[in-house]
């Protein structure tokens, strides 16, 4: 019945399993229950102690620790874009991996770009979306990135028939500008990236 | 004029008179002064009027209204069997006034009950001459016709019965009566009165007809108009439609093949209706007739469960599967194997390729399928276990072995949740597979890698299941798996992704509820030992603590836990243990009666545990024990086990403890480090338990410390919370100003003087008590007044603390017996809302600031409803917070505050802002400018994330033609954002900067 499926029924990795901060965040830092008994208002008596101290919920540590953009980040932006036929997402269905995105550093002291390249691992070496799921992931990085990055959006070797044609075809800014001017493409592509919230 | 003809004149234009004019005619029978005869000959040129059609309607129509006015007893029987033959006769030979003979018909059944022959003859009538029903264009006429028709089926039930035992063509014609009607009122008294045919006649011989004739209305696609006076809704019709097709098994030839044809619609609301029905069905049908379409029914409903197309279609088919199961469970055993046979096969099959999104599937499948009773789980277990384990036990992958055991804890789930819809069922089908399980499961949980997150998680929730099931496992293997668990909880340190402790501590706790005994015995000892007597001030057990006190929200291991805890609190204070690890012992405490599952008598926590916990911690308190960090938390217990008690019980502990209180605090040598236990023990008592003459002078005490003592910030604040307190629970409102010139409190005199930091917040305190008390609203109007006009000149920290007088306090609540006007906010707001907003727009630019921190201040703890109705004077203002410079005392509050209100503005009455765009998307663009970029800005990072949730409401909520412009000028600006130091900030970032370029798309796509 599901035969206009490349892969009907494709393997779905738990939820649990994703990688994901919250849980590689050390526990020390969580706040313990019993903090959850300790009064929440504002009271007279905070409001006593200097006004920067006690209004302050992140200033002063605030631009000290610059938390960098790094690989779980650009995980978390891509791993909710809906696959194209299955209604679930690509982290779900290992497309994108965390240990397939790499950032890599300017290649020189002038520069300030950094480059950052994700693989794509297709769900069958024959699916024949692998050009829609690339231009997402490439339309959702570049709109969420800022403009110091260049984003590099590749298939992983060896798991599609397609990819060198579909890599030629991702790298190239004119050809991909010249897809999201075709509207039932971006149409396609708005739908995947409407489940990223 | 003869009465009919006046009814003729009046019945077109005024209605009400026509009907008197009727009831005056019903008068006159009544009262003999007119007889039947005269009335009817008076009828006479006007109901036989060839030539006029309408005057024939309307005449019948007095007819009915006559009798409808007349009381009972009036006629005899002779008149009302004339009057009955008269109007049949009449319909047999103009069918005009067809409503109003059924209307006069029911006036005459309600006179006096008929015999069988009148039934029959009429039901005949209406059958044989007015059919089809659908010839009548009026509604209401039809509608008088199908109430006389039910009417009679509710009265009479064997002579119509006998009506269509007697006569093989009456059902047809009875059938065919109804045909075509539309209107939603008609049908729904025709739904519902087909069902007696439907259900109570042998209709065997006319089935797909009578079928058909409601089928055809499947699905109702009915919308009541915008202003339905009638109040139908398209559920009641679908509830009707639903049981007439449920009524009568001689259904489901016709039933099952439709439904299950229209479950193919691509119409979401079309499938709903069809499972719904599909369900009615299998419990109204007989258990026979549902064994010959189990399986049909199976195979079209695990489609819309192995492939979900909308979660509550699934949900539905699932029911329809459990209902299948239990409609066969008490029955012999054919149907039933018959049934689950191809369940059973197509369950293994998919467990062959777990985990995939359908061997999940199959294990919702036996789940809902199992729940069906005992008897059908036993099969299923023999039929799918089995295969289950070997496929378990022959495959290396985690994976896979995960998913299986996913299957596996859903059969077990669905024995743990039969045993508490029928307590006490056979579980030794389980049994046989249960050490295999427990053995598999347990291995998972210690050996495998740590990693493994969710192959580990399975297994932990299957040895929770496994455990829920009674008898399923053995004492000593119920103390296995108590202890495996408790070990995580206790001893595995993993850091990060693998992390399982607190699904763990769940899952102990919810084995509490089964296997109390184990845990009592087992855990309880094993959390014993991790917790010393007298840790070093490095090693308190915080994560043991926080784990042991979270069983007690299990009511049948509270006890143990309350009385370990205090037991260890006690032995932590004779050996001086760190104060850390005391008030941490304590804080475990506070958490069990608060979230715990203390007993309870007449839903009160119990007395006694005032007795045995709180008493003792008080002695100590007043033997002079008295720390800081250790008393609050004291104060609090005391205060959560003696607020519920009751009066008596309360005035015991008063008076026991009174001596040493009132030395205390005394006024000449107060201890101010035991205000905070004295706040939250009055915020306990009620006013009934205390006397006044006690209160002043502790009113006076804190007076004094609160304006002439230095001290801790944390003291200071608990001593103005106690003066509002008691102030709100023990003043008397009647004598209120004299109460506060004898404690020093008087507003007006405190702020006569030049105004300390100490004297503002003494004086927000005392209004605040006013206010929330809500008796003395000419005073606190004087109050409020005095100062707001205090705040450009006192402004440090009265504008600033203003919004202490709303922020909502813990303690000051009806369950600490406080008085809390239902008003209050109202109130404020609206005395301090013109003043403030006046003020804004005429100060000057050093004295605003204060004023908008004053104002934001109280906005803050108003619930949108109340500020909407003045929200047009208010947008100014907020959206001038917004400009605060950073440096302005409080700021640093005011700002999220106004953030807040924009964003339920933005939700709730966008248009309110259409006009400020401009305004709006440039202020909300500068709060995201973080120090990073521009030096001179400090907007903290909470601030700029929230402005980004409020600018990505923009184009969502907004006109687009005013935000559209806009449009490039933000995408652009959040470049900048998406930059941020802050990963919150960039997620936000994001989210908005997808909103805004979005804007505009639905535009382009209709061009």
């Amino acid at each position: 019945m599901e035969a206009d499926k490349d892969n009907a029924n494709p393997t779905i990795i738990n939820p649990s399993d994703l990688p994901s901060r919250r849980r590689s965040a050390p526990t020390q830092k969580r706040p313990g229950i019993f903090d959850a008994l300790a009064p929440a208002y504002p009271t007279l008596a905070d409001q006593l102690s200097s006004p920067e101290a006690s209004s302050d919920s992140g200033s002063s540590s605030d631009e000290e620790e610059r938390e960098e953009i790094d690989e779980q980040e650009v995980f978390d932006l891509i791993s909710t874009i809906s696959d194209p036929e299955h209604p679930l997402s690509l982290g779900s269905l290992g497309v994108v991996k965390l240990a397939d995105i790499a950032i890599m550093p300017p290649t020189s002291p002038r520069s300030r770009i950094s480059t950052i390249r994700v693989l794509i691992t297709p769900t069958t070496s024959a699916c024949s979306l692998t050009t829609v799921i690339g231009l997402g992931v490439k339309v959702r990085l570049v709109n969420a990135l800022p403009p110091r990055f260049r984003v590099d959006v590749r298939i992983k070797e060896g798991t599609s028939n397609t990819a060198g044609e579909v890599n030629k075809q991702l790298g190239d800014k004119e050809r991909v500008a010249a897809a999201m001017e075709n509207r039932s493409l971006v149409n396609v592509v708005n739908t995947m990236l409407a489940t990223c919230v | 004029m003869s009465d009919i003809q006046l009814y003729l004149l009046e019945v077109d234009k005024d209605k009400a008179e026509a009907q008197q004019v009727a009831a005056r005619s019903a008068r006159r029978l009544e009262s003999k002064e007119a007889k039947l005869i005269d009335l009817i000959t008076s009828l006479e040129p006007y109901i036989n009027d060839k030539g006029d059609a309408n005057s024939r309607a309307k005449s019948v129509g007095f007819l009915a209204d006559v009798l409808s006015a007349l009381p009972p007893k009036i006629l005899s029987g002779q008149e009302r069997r004339l009057l009955c033959d008269f109007i049949t006769g009449r319909i047999e030979g103009d069918l005009e006034g067809i409503g109003a003979s059924a209307r006069a018909l029911i006036a005459l059944e309600g006179l006096a009950r008929w015999d069988t022959q009148s039934v029959q003859t009429v039901v005949r009538t209406f059958v044989d001459h007015a059919n089809p029903l659908r010839q009548f264009k009026l509604q209401t006429e039809r509608y008088a016709v199908v109430q006389l028709i039910d009417l009679l089926l509710a009265k009479y039930r064997d002579a119509m019965r006998k009506l269509h035992e007697d006569d093989a063509e009456f059902m047809p014609s009875f059938i065919a009566f109804f045909e075509g009607e539309k209107d939603p009122r008609n049908l729904m008294i025709i739904f519902s009165l087909l069902q007696v045919p439907m259900t109570e006649w042998d209709i065997r011989a006319h089935a797909q007809d009578l079928f058909d004739s409601v089928f055809n209305y499947f699905p109702i696609t009915f919308k009541p108009p915008p202003d339905d006076p009638y109040g139908i809704t398209a559920q009641d019709l679908k509830d009707r439609l639903r049981a007439c097709i449920a009524a009568n098994s001689d259904f489901a030839p016709y039933a099952f093949p439709q439904l299950l044809d229209k479950l193919d619609s691509t119409s979401m609301n079309t499938k709903r209706d069809v499972l719904q029905a599909i369900q009615a069905c299998v419990v109204g049908y007989e258990a026979k007739t549902i064994n010959l379409y189990s399986v049909t029914l199976w195979d079209a409903l695990k489609f819309e469960i192995l492939n979900v197309q909308e979660e509550d279609l699934a949900v539905e088919s699932l029911k329809a599967l459990t209902l299948i199961g239990a409609k066969f469970a008490d029955s012999a055993e054919g149907p039933l194997n018959a049934y689950l046979r191809p369940i059973i096969k197509e369950c293994n099959e998919h467990l062959e390729d777990a985990p995939t999104k359908q061997s999940e599937a199959a294990g919702r499948i036996l789940y809902s399928v199992a729940m069906a009773g005992q008897t059908v789980a036993d099969k299923l277990v023999k039929g799918i276990l089995p295969t289950l384990f070997s496929l378990h036990s022959s495959s290396e992958s985690l994976t896979k072995r995960r998913g299986l055991l996913e299957v596996f804890n859903q059969v077990l789930k669905a024995y743990a949740d039969l045993e508490d819809v029928q307590p006490g069922i056979d579980t030794e089908a389980v049994q046989s597979f249960a050490s295999e399980a427990l053995d598999a499961m347990e291995r998972a949980l210690i050996h495998a890698p740590k990693a493994e997150v969710s192959f580990r998680l399975t297994s932990l929730n299957g040895l929770s299941c496994l455990v829920s099931v009674r008898k399923a496992l053995s004492d000593a293997q119920v103390d296995r798996v108590v202890d495996a668990v408790t070990e995580i909880v206790l001893h595995e340190r993993v850091e990060g992704h693998g992390d399982i402790r607190t699904p763990a501590i769940k899952a102990l706790t919810e084995m509490a509820h089964s296997v109390p005994h184990a845990i009592r015995d087992r855990s309880v000892p094993a959390f014993m030992v991790e917790m010393p007597d007298c840790p070093s001030e490095k090693d308190v057990p915080g994560m043991v603590l926080e784990a042991f006190a979270q069983l007690s929200t299990e009511g049948q291991v509270f006890d143990t836990v309350a009385v370990r805890l205090k037991n260890k609190y006690n032995a932590a204070r004779h050996q001086s243990a760190p104060v850390e690890y005391r008030r941490a012992l304590l804080l475990a405490l506070l958490y069990a009666f608060t979230f715990g599952a203390p007993a309870r008598e007449d839903g009160i926590v119990r007395s006694s545990y005032y007795t045995e916990y709180a008493e003792s911690l008080v002695t100590d308190v007043a033997n002079g024990h008295r720390e800081g960090s250790t008393l609050e938390v004291i104060g609090r217990i005391v205060n959560t086990l003696l607020n519920p008690q009751g009066v008596h019980f309360q005035t015991t502990v008063y008076s026991k403890n009174l001596d040493w209180m009132t030395a205390a605090n005394n006024k000449d040598n107060a201890d101010v480090s035991l205000t905070p236990f004295t706040l939250h023990y009055y915020a306990a008592l009620r006013p009934e338990v205390t006397d006044a003459a006690d209160i002043v002078p502790l009113l006076q005490t804190q007076a004094s410390l609160a304006l002439h003592r230095e001290s801790h910030p944390a003291a200071a604040g608990s001593v103005l919370r106690l003066i509002t307190l008691l102030l709100n629970k023990f003043a008397n409102p009647k004598t209120l100003e004299p109460t506060l010139k004898a404690t020093n409190l008087e507003v007006l005199t405190l702020l006569s003087q030049p105004v300390s930091p100490a004297t503002a917040n003494l004086a927000l305190a005392i209004t605040k008590a006013l206010l929330l008390q809500g008796k003395t609203p000419t005073l606190t109007t004087t109050y409020l007044e005095t100062l707001l006009a205090h705040l450009p000149t006192a402004p440090n920290p009265l504008a600033r603390n203003f919004t202490t007088l709303l922020a909502p306090d813990n303690l000051l609540t009806k369950q600490n017996h406080c008085l809390i006007s239902g008003l209050y906010k109202q109130k404020l707001f609206a005395h301090t809302l013109p003043p403030l907003t006046d003020a804004i727009r005429t100060a000057d630019p050093e004295q605003k600031p204060y004023y908008l921190v004053a104002l934001s201040g109280i906005l803050r703890w108003l619930p949108y409803s109340i500020l909407e109705p003045r929200l047009s004077s208010l947008i100014a203002p907020i959206l001038q917070t917004l400009d605060l410079p950073a440096a302005a005392d409080g700021a640093h509050e005011a700002k999220p505050s106004a953030l807040t209100i924009l964003e339920s503005t933005l939700m709730h009455a966008p248009e309110m802002l259409e006009e400020h765009t401009a305004s709006l998307v440039s202020r909300l663009l500068n709060c995201t400018t973080s120090t990073a970029t521009d030096t001179t800005i400090n907007n903290p990072w909470t601030l700029r994330a929230k402005a980004l949730q409020c600018l990505a409401l923009c184009p969502r909520q907004l006109k687009s033609e005013k935000v559209m412009p806009f449009r490039r000028q933000v995408v652009r600006r959040l470049l900048v954002c998406l930059d941020d130091g802050r990963r919150g900030v960039r997620a936000e970032a994001v989210r908005c900067r997808g909103a805004w370029l979005g804007l505009g798309e639905g535009e382009e796509e209709e061009d």
